[in-house]
């Protein structure tokens, strides 16, 4: 065949199976980044591009406010805990649903259910629970820290948010590190065993390593999923109790359509991409050198 | 396959016969359709009704609600306007700042010059009346009339004039209700927004000092530690959070748990505004309701210890940059449909429990805390809403400074200190 027909064939090959996802990915995310872009150095609102230059002065007014910077420490804190708790739980949960117990099937799908549950929905199933189950049980059994809700304290808050999170995200993860299980070669897990290596020692020595390439995708999709959260953080808290657990999407938002300040509230969701870009970076590049090739 | 052949082109030529039908039933009676924005969600099966009865007396008009379904109506507008898809009716409130260049001149309407003073102030650009005032809204202490009645034996509101008074109906009432007679709704748009008010609209009965007050709130000069007003509102305050039926857990209650304690009797009273009424009906269709003032001191002729606030809320308006002219007749009919016609009048007065704001309503209000708002608003005895002219961050902003106090986070101090450096940073 000749190199321009292949390449022909390789240009339809693409067109019939990227262009479409191509075309959609620039106009819904690349060309409204770059009118965003646009709009942090002028004085447009989200109604009208305006030509007013105002250089560096929107991103000026963001960095200086205080209340961006607490609730990205919020939001890190919040990433942090859920990120290792999503982690830990899907690691176990994908060991156990490959142990070869009967019924490992439907455990699979009961512990991915929920994250087939919406945000909007999941948040307000937890705010019944939180707010009218759990202090009714609470009270039932005598008062103590159950009968009060947690949604009223801050801390309190910060757990529930952390419990959905984990609750939604951990049986996504559970597949990404079922699937890498299922990449282990059985040849050396049975070497291990021949050679006198307990469950434990296996699990350490051969398994988790050679998990490392799921590990690195499933952090990254924690990591980014918990820096992006808000239809949980919306219908579980509101924000609440007084602006407290306001994650870092939702303060953006609230600054852009609650208060009104369309360059402000742009400015900080460019700083969070850049942010959050540089933390994924840093996250892949330091767990892909640890990744073995088996 | 001949046969199948024949089957297909028999298929094809009823299923074309049949489209062609229903596209000439369709275009030999063209109607128009419209769209209304609106997003209050008191009485979504209300207004459901309402387009439902437009429609069928109005053939050729075609009316949908797009529901707003408790999203930010900023967030809404903009996003509808970006991507040209813009309702034809859009009830707005606060956001009419920013789009008012876009709306439709309703000056010449009929109902304009019937419409009560001071409701189309808002509303008027240059001369132009923009919006058409949905009605006015009160808030203040709604109380349950039986409740009131068995513990102090026919209850006549106007006997409360300062806060002493208050605290004494309370312990009344609270000897049938120990764990509390009040139920205080942490919401912060209740704290920040309505409960806020009461401070500055209570600050002089002459609109221009209030709005003077505003503006030394903004240029740093009012020191709110000892400001009188200041110190008695938040004894009013204090007063609640004491008989708060929930004052275990002051920050759990949601909307829905002040209706049902205050219409099922539970407690007393609740601070909050005339648009709990149909939700109030729905839980206990027998019971009466009343307003009381929100008194903050112990003189009863100071000026708000005999007043509620009352206030328009939104305003009808039509969009005017991308509805065709056919659309905007359509609207225009829809609105004087509403406030000037016998049905309209019907579901405004009593399916929504509206105020009627035009003086030549024929249908009045029956249920007796409507037929009390309007009493207080003959009597003058009324609030401006200041609320309306907080900036956009006014009432999250001192509605979480007011939950904290309310959850015994934060003492007095605090509370002045964060009320008053958040007006000295509003520009």
């Amino acid at each position: 065949m000749s190199i321009y027909k292949r390449r022909a064939e390789g240009a339809r090959d693409f067109a019939f199976f990227a262009l479409v996802p191509l075309v959609a990915f620039l106009l819904v995310v690349f060309i409204p980044f770059l009118l965003g872009l646009y709009m942090t150095f002028t004085d447009s609102s989200g109604l009208s591009l305006s030509a007013n230059f105002m250089g560096l002065e929107n991103y000026a007014k963001a960095v200086a406010d205080a209340s961006f910077w607490t609730s990205f420490a919020f939001t890190a804190k919040y990433v942090l805990v859920s990120v290792l708790a999503t982690n830990a739980l899907a690691l176990g949960l994908s060991l156990l649903a490959t142990a070869g117990i009967r019924g490992q099937n439907a455990l699979r799908l009961g512990y991915f259910t929920p994250n087939l549950i919406g945000g909007i929905i999941l948040g307000f199933i937890w705010q019944f629970l939180f707010a009218k189950v759990f202090t009714s049980i609470g009270t039932l059994c005598g008062g103590g820290a159950l009968s009060e809700s947690w949604l009223t304290s801050p801390g309190g808050a910060f757990w529930a948010l952390v419990l959905v999170g984990v609750w939604q995200n951990s049986g996504y993860m559970m597949l990404i590190y079922i699937a890498g299980l299922a990449g282990i070669d059985k040849a050396l897990l049975e070497a291990a065993q021949m050679e006198g290596a307990g469950y434990w020692t296996r699990l350490r020595k051969v398994i988790l390593p050679l998990l490392a390439p799921s590990a690195t995708i499933s952090v990254f999709l924690t990591l980014q999923r918990g820096f992006m959260v808000y239809d949980v953080n919306l219908s579980l808290t509101q924000g609440g109790p007084y602006r407290s657990t306001e994650l870092i999407a939702m303060h953006i938002y609230n600054e852009a359509f609650l208060y009104q300040r369309f360059q402000t509230g742009q400015a900080k969701a460019l700083i969070l991409f850049a942010l959050l870009a540089a933390a994924s970076l840093i996250q892949v590049g330091l767990m892909k050198r640890r990744e073995i090739e088996s | 396959m001949n046969g199948i052949r024949k089957a297909i082109g028999l298929a094809a030529a009823i299923a074309i016969a049949f489209a062609m039908s229903v596209d000439a039933e369709g275009s030999a009676k063209a109607k128009t359709d419209i769209t209304i924005l609106i997003g209050k969600p008191e009485i979504v099966e209300q207004l459901d009704l309402m387009v439902a009865a437009f429609n069928a007396s109005h053939p050729d008009i075609n009316a949908t609600i797009v529901p707003l379904a408790n999203q930010n109506m900023m967030q809404k507008l903009t996003v509808l306007y970006a991507s040209k898809n813009v309702p034809t009716i859009l009830n707005m409130s606060q956001e009419f700042p920013s789009f008012k260049d876009k709306l439709l001149d309703l000056s010449r309407e009929s109902w304009v010059k019937h419409a009560f003073k001071g409701t189309l102030d808002t509303v008027t650009e240059k001369g132009k009346v923009l919006g058409m005032p949905m009605t006015v809204e009160a808030f203040g202490l709604l109380y349950n009339k039986d409740v009131l009645d068995k513990a102090v034996g026919k209850f006549d509101p106007s006997s409360i004039k300062t806060r002493a008074d208050l605290e004494h109906l309370i312990a009344a009432v609270e000897k049938s209700m120990p764990q509390g007679a009040v139920h205080v709704s942490p919401m912060d748009w209740s704290l920040g927004a309505h409960f806020t008010n009461v401070l500055f609209a209570d600050q002089s009965s002459d609109q221009a000092k209030r709005l003077a007050f505003l503006d030394s709130m903004k240029a740093g000069k009012v020191d709110l530690q000892k400001n009188a007003l200041f110190n008695g509102w938040l004894d009013t305050f204090d007063l609640l959070k004491a008989h708060n039926a929930n004052k275990a857990s002051p920050l759990a209650p949601v909307y829905d748990d002040g209706v049902l304690a205050l219409a099922s009797g539970k407690v007393g009273f609740w601070f909050m505004g005339n648009w709990a009424l149909p939700n109030l009906r729905e839980a206990n269709p027998k019971g009466t309701f009343g307003f009381l003032p929100v008194p903050i001191s112990n003189s009863p002729t100071d000026y708000g210890n005999a007043q509620i606030s009352v206030g328009v809320p939104a305003y009808w308006t039509i969009d005017a940059s991308l509805s065709t002219p056919a659309q905007q007749d359509a609207a225009k009919i829809f609105l004087n449909w509403l406030v000037s016609s016998d049905e309209g009048q019907d579901f405004y007065v009593n399916k929504f429990s509206f105020i009627p704001v035009f003086d030549d309503f024929r249908a009045a209000p029956k249920d007796a805390l409507s037929v009390q708002i309007v009493q207080y608003m003959k009597e003058g005895k009324t609030l401006e809403w200041m609320n309306n002219r907080y900036p956009a961050d006014g009432w999250p902003t001192m509605g979480a400074l007011m939950q904290k106090y309310l959850g015994g986070v934060i003492d007095r101090k605090t509370l002045a200190k964060g009320i008053s450096d958040y007006w000295k940073s509003v520009k």
